[in-house]
């Protein structure tokens, strides 16, 4: 009788799910584990997280560009698959790529994994911090760059892009960093 | 202060390994870590907990001090 399926709430993983992951069970993503393919993925995926970012731009730029609706239509068509390739499915792909070790608990992973995934969290946090910090200092200082207005641009894609970036961050870093064995 | 900034620990594991006919996932298995770890342990990117090297050593039928050395051996890797 097989085991039952522990769910890990708080991490939103399951044991069966992670272990797959960590033991390479679906081989059809190993091109994906190369450092290479593992940074390229990291560039795309943090492209995608600013497309979205700037969606909040999007109401500004239309009426200073003075863009057509036929080409909004297609702005927002492109944009639309852009986001849905690069974040979405970026953000499981690199899941994938690091062996989905950053959520994973701790009984489920090796000495070295711990070691590595805590580095992770603590880059990944001063990154953040960083980034987050240079936002703060744009909306101080940038004459050009307002990130709320009253109309339009209430800021909501940043939000989404924040969210995106703060769950991944730690897997963006060890996909990043990871050497190849 | 992290374990892989410290001295540089050097080690056998990978002639005894090999000597023994295992390959790295088997040893991965005997010790219960992924079979990544003992390729980092094996080029030296990465120095193995006490507990870790135990096992490792039980796995090889080794002492420890067979095994990892402060000093490297004639066919030691760092």
């Amino acid at each position: 009788m097989s085991k039952k399926n522990k769910i890990y709430w708080g991490l939103g993983v399951t044991e069966k799910g992670t272990k797959a992951l960590l033991t390479d069970e679906n081989s059809k993503f190993k091109w994906l584990r190369s450092q290479r393919n593992r940074r390229i993925l990291v560039v795309l995926y943090a492209l995608g997280i600013l497309v979205v970012s700037l969606g909040s731009y999007y109401p500004t730029l239309k009426t200073n560009l003075n863009i057509s609706s036929e080409t909004e239509i297609t702005i927002l068509v492109v944009t639309g698959i852009w986001v849905v390739l690069s974040v979405l499915i970026g953000y499981s792909l690199l899941r994938v790529a690091v062996r989905g070790i950053a959520e994973a608990p701790d009984e489920l992973l090796d000495e070295r994994q711990i070691q590595i995934r805590n580095t992770s969290y603590r880059y990944a946090y001063l990154t953040m911090m960083y980034v987050v910090f240079a936002i703060l200092l744009a909306m101080l200082f940038g004459p050009e760059l307002v990130l709320f207005e009253p109309e339009g641009n209430d800021g909501s894609y940043l939000v989404i892009a924040a969210l995106f970036a703060f769950s991944s961050a730690p897997s963006m870093i060890l996909a990043w960093r990871e050497r190849d064995i | 202060m992290s374990r892989n900034s410290e001295e540089p620990v050097f080690n056998q594991i990978e002639q005894i390994r090999t000597a023994q006919g295992l390959s790295r996932q088997e040893l991965a298995d005997l010790v219960g870590v992924h079979y990544q770890t003992i390729g980092y342990l094996e080029r030296g990117e990465y120095s193995p907990s006490l507990v870790l090297a135990l096992r490792i050593a039980k796995a090889l039928k080794k002492e420890v001090s067979e095994l990892f050395s402060l000093t490297e051996q004639k066919t030691g890797k760092k």
